[in-house]
């Protein structure tokens, strides 16, 4: 274990390291606190393997950086990753709403990782099913309303430029919303929705993220740098 | 080629508001791409046909109602396959998907970029992913 120097004082040269090489190595020389996360404790619990929950803190740094320089994820940020553009979508705000979990107004890596293992094609369907109702419930309220599902169908109309009828939208989400509630309250709750899901797999499609089972073939370059192996895990 | 009838949170499920992906993949790499239609299906089917053969592509038709096209030579990564699949929002409003499946990344945006989105351009409301 090496003694602690001012930085300054590190002889050998960063250009040639990594940013997380740099990190780790300003961590392990130098006096000041480097806080990286604790990777095998947000790794628990989720399908992410530590290598994994790596990479994504690579992403997620890049993200978190890209306009505010906080090491957060602000909902511009969030929003410039998915669209490339600044324009207001609902559906990215819910979904950031959703990630922000402690709901202070910023992704945390933490939130980041937990959220996203919800979209890895191993989680359980029934955490996706449960994501997704809370993603559609606009207002909160523990529902999806007739006219919640109306509003987004007129939000993704309008993203996707496709301009039908009112007669035609009515008709669409009646004939939808009608076949969920069975119970005929005029709200959807959990469990008719989890039994709509269960008839209409097709719904959650957008809740898996095949390739997040490949990560680290998306970004080759962080397995080579891993500073914790599988082996030294087991507890 | 079948259509699938979507209901209203499948349609909503096509907002690029969940497509997650944007955050991992670069978008040049992407080799998925999406149009919507104000053709009828029938019509948006015998052009993709049309272009198919135009482009010397082999089609078939799987069970689920997902067309798979295939190029006929071997390219720089394996032959160049590709899934169609076509979803009615109404009668005259549909949203086709196409997704690569084999071959190389750079040769299938060239023959999108190059072969089918011009010949396309008749049945096209608009390609989504363009900003």
């Amino acid at each position: 274990m090496m003694g602690c120097l001012p930085t300054k004082q590190v002889g050998r040269s960063t250009h040639s390291l990594n940013p997380r090489e740099a990190v780790a190595l300003a961590a392990e020389t130098s006096c000041e606190n480097v806080d990286l996360p604790d990777f095998v404790n947000i790794a628990t619990g989720t399908p992410f393997t530590v290598n994994e929950v790596e990479a994504l803190y690579d992403l997620f740094r890049k993200l978190s950086n890209s306009i505010i320089k906080d090491g957060l994820i602000h909902k511009e940020e969030f929003h410039l990753a998915l669209f490339r553009n600044k324009k207001t979508n609902l559906f990215v705000d819910r979904v950031f709403d959703l990630f922000d979990q402690k709901g202070n107004g910023v992704i945390e890596f933490d939130e980041f990782v937990r959220s996203l293992s919800v979209f890895h094609p191993d989680a359980p369907e029934e955490q996706k099913a449960g994501f997704a109702f809370k993603l559609y419930d606009l207002r909160q309220t523990g529902f999806i309303e007739r006219r919640e599902l109306k509003e987004m169908v007129l939000a993704l109309l309008d993203e996707s430029d496709l301009n039908i009828t009112s007669d035609a939208v009515e008709m669409i989400v009646d004939r939808t919303f009608d076949q969920a509630d069975t119970k005929g309250d005029e709200r959807i709750d959990q469990e008719e929705w989890n039994e709509f899901v269960k008839n209409n797999p097709y719904v959650l499609r957008n809740m898996t993220l095949p390739y997040l089972k490949d990560l680290t073939m998306v970004f080759p370059s962080f397995v080579i740098h891993s500073e914790v192996s599988e082996a030294d895990m087991v507890a | 080629m079948s259509v699938t009838n979507l209901n209203a949170f499948e349609i909503i499920s096509f907002s690029k508001g969940f497509d997650l992906s944007g955050m991992f993949i670069v978008k040049e790499w992407r080799n998925e791409a999406r149009f919507t239609s104000d053709k009828s299906a029938s019509t948006i089917i015998s052009k993709l046909e049309d272009v198919a053969k135009a482009l010397n592509l082999r089609v078939r038709k799987k069970d689920n109602g997902v067309v798979k096209m295939q190029g006929r030579k071997e390219g720089r990564n394996g032959v160049l396959q590709f899934d169609i699949e076509i979803f009615e929002v109404t009668t005259s409003y549909h949203i086709i998907e196409m997704k690569q499946t084999s071959g190389d990344s750079l040769e299938y945006r060239q023959l999108l970029e190059e072969g089918i989105r011009p010949a396309l351009k008749d049945i096209v409301l608009a390609w989504h992913g363009d900003e």
